[in-house]
């Protein structure tokens, strides 16, 4: 447990244990009775509870610095960044952090909420009681819906966006890096608030909790209202970052009519937020004060109106369907326009469109309470408005079709689910007009097709084009290509999943069965089992899903700065981006979406001010590197690599002879290389004759390096260090120089040898044989590799006899003997006898190295016996055969 | 969208970083405009109890019966404290702008005495009302609107304190004093919230 996390630990319980004092020290002073009122602490507990963890965290430090009148210095980076996994299980400030953070923990909780749906499915497979009764049903269908919408829908675009938002503004970070902390921190302590509520009761209102139901519920609707508002306010402080870092980040010279969609998305939908957010906090106050401090908000007979909720609910939650698609939008317009390589039609259009649908969003809330009994001359209004909406929705669906018209179609797997989308979302937006129309609304409200609607509009606006973010920019995110074969198969489960599991609702509620029941009559058993088989095939996408990200992102193939030869200013900085995002601030020149057009460029990235001119992936800069003895050491290689990460160098290496053996200094630099190409370090090198500081003088008047890397042994047993080389290299070239010092152990074990390819040799009467060592070290001249010398010993009986002791001692001696002769020759290689007869010890050594070839170097019928055991167990792996005895007799 | 040619780097040099909005201040104005939508909720639960339950007389009934009665005439007063209070900040920031700190100071002092002294006089007004919270649904809007209201001033006196420790620190110049604007702008909000809300619940 880290420090913060143990901090965190304290904070939660302390705050709890405090708001129990608190609450217990007022009641009693102002004589309530009774002292005791579970609710009302628990709700007290709860909110400190939250704000306890957030502190203990260390949301609050800077600002808490500030108001004691500390010294803060608002340039301390200390929180940027991370160097490994572990650290994005802290506090963090860069939004790249921040972005992945919110991508994982959206996806957990989105998780739970599938799980909770395979449950809700799993009990309406057949009719009668399956898995749960009707209570826990009730608690599995509100879990899986607030998860689903609070901390997954609604949050999970900040977690793209975060991503890449600020650098497709060509800004540095979010306007506001540590209340963006904040804001991502919300969404566990609200999400974990709805899972906690497992234990005390599962709130049953589902995510619209209305009144009464939701005013007589227990601890678990607390924490269900507690929640809601803590994954609000993490909406709302995200959403006024977000209009920050639009309104004041943007790279020069991008106009507003410059800005990739995904920023006018991103903007529209964060003034949705900032002005809806609050009613729904409104809302949970009023039902949370009537359940706990016995308010009469929604008591009729005290005065109070019920209809109010939905009011105030619906005022939020319908804008709050456009906070969860108009991300999902701009997403699927950079796609669409990527894949088709034609500029995006209608750019204004679908800008001015996303407008509209904001505006109009907060006009159409009642059409959710038609049957309601609410006031019923607002029902014509309400149902226009929402028939109006759908306008400008379907320019943004032509615009999508008028781009892919005669584009040059990429099918990919972020366009696959561009295009699924696209038919998903379009059904959803259909049964949504006819929900609007009174009539039919009156006759299917509270009936599968509403969940059929929803579902539709969900999964297409949400799921949909979440993963086709995800697709489009994991190679961005991780520096990594997510497996396409993999996503094809993610991509059709999911897609005949969706169609299998919400296509039939449609049906089922037009005939009549309500929503949110767990029980229904036999006459739907036969859609309602085909619908459950599709959810579990909408599992198993999911699963597939998963294994694709973790397996990518541990081993996918490299990915290049720009895969999808997109245009915006996130594909002109590497994968994934160096801290900053840029060196300098670039420069924006034209759209967003200039594809096919000759010579239309969006921007100009530059490199770091002391390089000046254009940056671009293959730019690189020279950086000299001189080494000999400390070539193949791990401390060189990590300069190297940690240097290339900046995506800017390109490196030289000279390995001066001296007095040194020619072949010997060879090899050490072609291991090197060959390891420094295995970890995609671009690097050149050669041998030169010649005294080290000459040679060194020389290659930096030649290449005119950015850096001079010069790599010795300590000054103790340094050759180069006795004669001062490092000072007379600095005084006769002009570039810097960086002095690496490299422990002598270091020196000769071979740093980073496992990207180098793994060759067995078996030898065991061949060891200690002359010509053994000659082997290894051509085989290493072709191609560098490492090398494990086996020998495995058939050892007369007794094992621990006199006569096996010395054959050990023997082999031991020799093993020794060659191996140290071929590593101060430059070659990696160790030695391992094994106590057992070859048809025994082959297969357990194979087994363990994983060797990409197999060297059998034998004397003669000796030879023969060892390959035949090694062929034996070798299984695909090639095996070679020399006879040791034949090469020295010939 | 058309396309000019880029000029890179060099010569012209690498372009620089623009601010032309300070975005703490556009921040706050966003998040004073969600504050707004707060009270904007709390006051539609308010119009609702009032206009959409049928048959109700107002002021209504209590519990027992008896008219709910506000006490208008103190309250007046405890209104024009904290407008004024909004203007003494007012006053407060000009001097700064002129380069006085100390005038500064004392803007701030006055005005958080005053916001103080409102806070005092609004809890003083709930122990004497003669109604709880759960008398009826316009007792539970009541107290809400106003205990909402109350501890957005509280939030706006700590801000105003933190700026205070600050001006004695001497952070603030004519040329910065941004946390000071940003705190202004919610202790106005925070103003003409009341204003509204003593109209709308006191006075109509
Ligand atoms: C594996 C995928 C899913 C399955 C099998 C599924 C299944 C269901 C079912 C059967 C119901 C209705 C339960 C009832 O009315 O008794 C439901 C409700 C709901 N689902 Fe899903 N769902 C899935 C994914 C999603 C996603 C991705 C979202 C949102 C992003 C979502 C949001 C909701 C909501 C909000 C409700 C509540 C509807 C209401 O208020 O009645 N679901 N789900
Ligand atoms: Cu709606």
């Amino acid at each position: 447990m880290s420090y913060w996390w143990i901090r965190a630990f304290y904070g939660t319980v302390g705050a709890v244990l405090f708001s129990f004092l608190l609450v217990f020290l007022l009641r009693a002073a102002f004589g309530f009775e009774p002292l005791w009122d579970g609710a009302v602490y628990g709700a007290v507990a709860g909110l400190l509870g939250g704000i306890g963890f957030l502190w203990g965290i260390g949301c609050f430090d800077f600002w808490l610095g500030w108001a004691k009148g500390a010294d803060i210095s608002h340039e301390d980076h200390s929180f940027h960044g991370v160097s490994n996994w572990k650290q994005y299980f802290r506090l963090n400030t860069d939004h790249k952090v921040i972005g992945i953070q919110y991508l994982a923990m959206t996806f957990f909780f989105m998780l739970w909420g599938g799980l909770m749906a395979l449950l809700i499915r799993t009990e309406l497979a057949a009719p009668g009681q399956q898995i749960a009764d009707g209570e826990t049903y009730n608690g599995f269908l509100s879990m899986h819906a607030t998860l689903m919408i609070f901390v997954f829908a609604v949050p999970v675009f900040g977690g793209i966006a975060n991503y890449v938002l600020p650098i497709m503004l060509g800004a540095k970070d979010m306007a506001f890096p540590r209340l963006n902390a904040l804001s991502f921190w919300f969404l566990p302590v609200a999400g974990f608030m709805f899972l906690a509520s497992m234990f005390t009761g599962m709130f049953s209102s589902a995510w619209t909790a209305y009144p009464p139901l939701a005013s007589q519920g227990t601890m678990g609707q607390t924490l269900f209202e507690l929640g809601v508002q803590f994954a609000g306010a993490s909406s709302i402080a995200t959403a006024i970052n977000f209009l920050a870092t639009i309104i004041t980040m943007r790279a020069p010279g991008m106009t507003i009519w410059r800005m990739p969609i995904l920023g006018w998305a991103t903007g529209v939908t964060s003034v949705l937020v900032v002005f809806a957010t609050p009613f729904i906090a409104g809302s949970q106050f009023l039902t949370m004060f009537d359940r706990i401090m016995g308010t009469n908000f929604f008591v009729p007979d005290q005065g109070g109106d019920v209809i109010m909720y939905q009011h105030i609910f619906w005022f939020y939650s319908h804008p709050a369907v456009y906070i969860m698609l108009l991300p999902g939008f701009g997403i699927i317009s950079e796609v669409i326009a990527t894949f088709a390589r034609k500029p995006l039609f209608g750019y204004r259009a679908m800008a001015f469109s996303m407008v509209a649908i904001a505006v109009l969003g907060f006009g159409v809330w009642a059409h959710h309470m038609f049957v309601s009994g609410m006031a019923s001359w607002l029902r014509v209004p309400m149902m226009i408005t929402t028939i109006i909406i759908a306008v400008p929705t379907g320019v943004k669906m032509w615009s999508w079709l008028a781009t892919l018209w005669q584009g040059k179609i990429h099918i990919k797997t972020p366009m696959l689910w561009a295009l699924g989308f696209l038919f998903t979302f379009l059904m959803g937006g259909l049964s949504g007009v006819f929900l609007g129309v009174v009539p039919v609304d009156i006759q299917v409200s509270d009936t599968y097709f509403v969940t059929a609607h929803l579902h539709y509009v969900l999964y297409g606006g949400s799921v949909y084009t979440v993963f086709a973010g995800i697709y489009y920019w994991f190679p961005k995110m991780t520096g990594k290509m997510l497996s396409e074969r993999l996503g094809h198969w993610h991509f059709w489960l999911t897609f005949v999943g969706t169609q299998l599991t919400f296509l039939p609702m449609h049906w089922q509620g037009l005939q009549g069965m309500p929503r949110r029941v767990s029980d229904y009559d036999p006459r739907f058993e036969t859609v309602n089992s085909i619908e459950t088989v599709g959810s579990y095939m909408l599992g198993v996408a999911t699963i597939i899903f998963f294994y694709n990200i973790v397996v990518s992102w541990k081993s996918g193939a490299k990915a290049p700065w720009n895969p999808w030869r997109g245009k915006t200013l996130e594909w002109m900085v590497s994968s994934p981006p160096p801290l900053f995002n840029f060196d300098a601030v670039p420069q924006v020149v034209g759209g967003p979406y200039q594809y096919g057009i000759p010579d239309a460029r969006h921007a100009v990235v530059f490199a770091p001010e002391e390089f000046g001119g254009e940056l671009k992936e293959d730019t690189r800069f020279p950086v000299l590197v001189v080494a000999n003895e400390t070539l193949t050491s791990q401390a060189l290689i990590d300069e190297v690599r940690s240097r290339n990460a900046d995506g800017l160098w390109s490196f030289e290496l000279v390995a001066p002879v001296g007095d040194d053996d020619r072949e010997v200094v060879q090899r050490r630099l072609a291991t090197t290389l060959a390891i420094l190409a295995g970890h995609g370090v671009a690097a050149t090198g050669r041998v030169a004759e010649g005294d080290v500081v000459d040679v060194a003088t020389e290659a930096a008047r030649e290449s005119d390096p950015n850096e001079i890397v010069v790599a010795t042994l300590p000054l103790s047993q340094s050759r180069w260090m006795q004669r001062d080389v490092v000072d007379r290299i600095r005084k006769a070239a002009t570039a810097p120089i960086a002095h690496v010092v490299v422990p002598a152990d270091d020196a000769r074990a071979i740093g980073g040898a496992s990207a180098l390819p793994m060759v067995m040799v078996v030898a065991t009467e061949a060891i200690g044989a002359e010509g053994l060592a000659t082997v290894v070290r051509t085989r290493a001249d072709a191609q560098p590799a490492r090398f494990t010398v086996v020998a495995p010993l058939d050892l007369p009986e007794p094992r621990w006899g006199a006569d096996a002791n010395e054959r050990r001692r023997a082999a031991g001696e020799a093993m020794t003997a060659t191996v140290n002769a071929l590593v101060s020759t430059g070659v990696a290689v160790e030695g391992q006898v094994m106590d057992d007869a070859p048809s025994v010890a082959l297969p357990l050594a194979i087994g363990a190295y994983a060797p990409s070839r197999i060297i059998i170097a034998g004397i003669n019928g000796e030879a023969r016996a060892l390959a035949e055991a090694a062929e034996a167990a070798a299984g695909d792996t090639p095996v070679e055969t020399v006879n040791l005895g034949q090469i020295a007799g010939a | 969208m058309a396309t000019t040619a880029p000029h890179v780097g060099g010569a012209t040099g690498q372009p620089e970083q623009k601010k032309h909005m300070n975005p703490a201040l556009i921040s706050m104005l966003l998040f004073i405009g969600s504050e707004l939508m707060l009270f904007a909720s709390l006051f539609t639960a308010y119009f609702f109890i009032r206009y959409g339950v049928a048959n109700e007389t107002w002021p209504p009934l209590k519990a027992d019966g008896q008219p709910f009665q506000l006490p208008v005439l103190m309250t007046l007063v405890n209104t024009i404290f904290l407008v004024t209070s909004s203007f003494t900040l007012w006053w407060g920031e000009k001097r700064l702008a002129a380069g006085d700190n100390k005038g500064l100071i004392r803007g701030l002092w006055v005005t958080i005495i005053l916001g103080g002294a409102f806070l005092l006089i609004q809890l003083n007004e709930y122990a004497h009302l003669g109604f709880t919270p759960q008398d009826r649904a316009f007792s539970g809007a009541f107290y809400t609107l106003t205990g909402f209201h109350g501890a957005h001033v509280l939030v706006g006196l700590i801000v105003l304190g933190l700026c205070l420790r600050r001006a004695y620190m001497r952070d603030f110049s004519p040329s910065y004093h941004t946390p000071l604007t940003a705190g202004s702008y919610y202790w106005h909000f925070v103003d003409i919230v009341w204003v509204l809300l003593f109209i709308l619940v006191y006075l109509v």
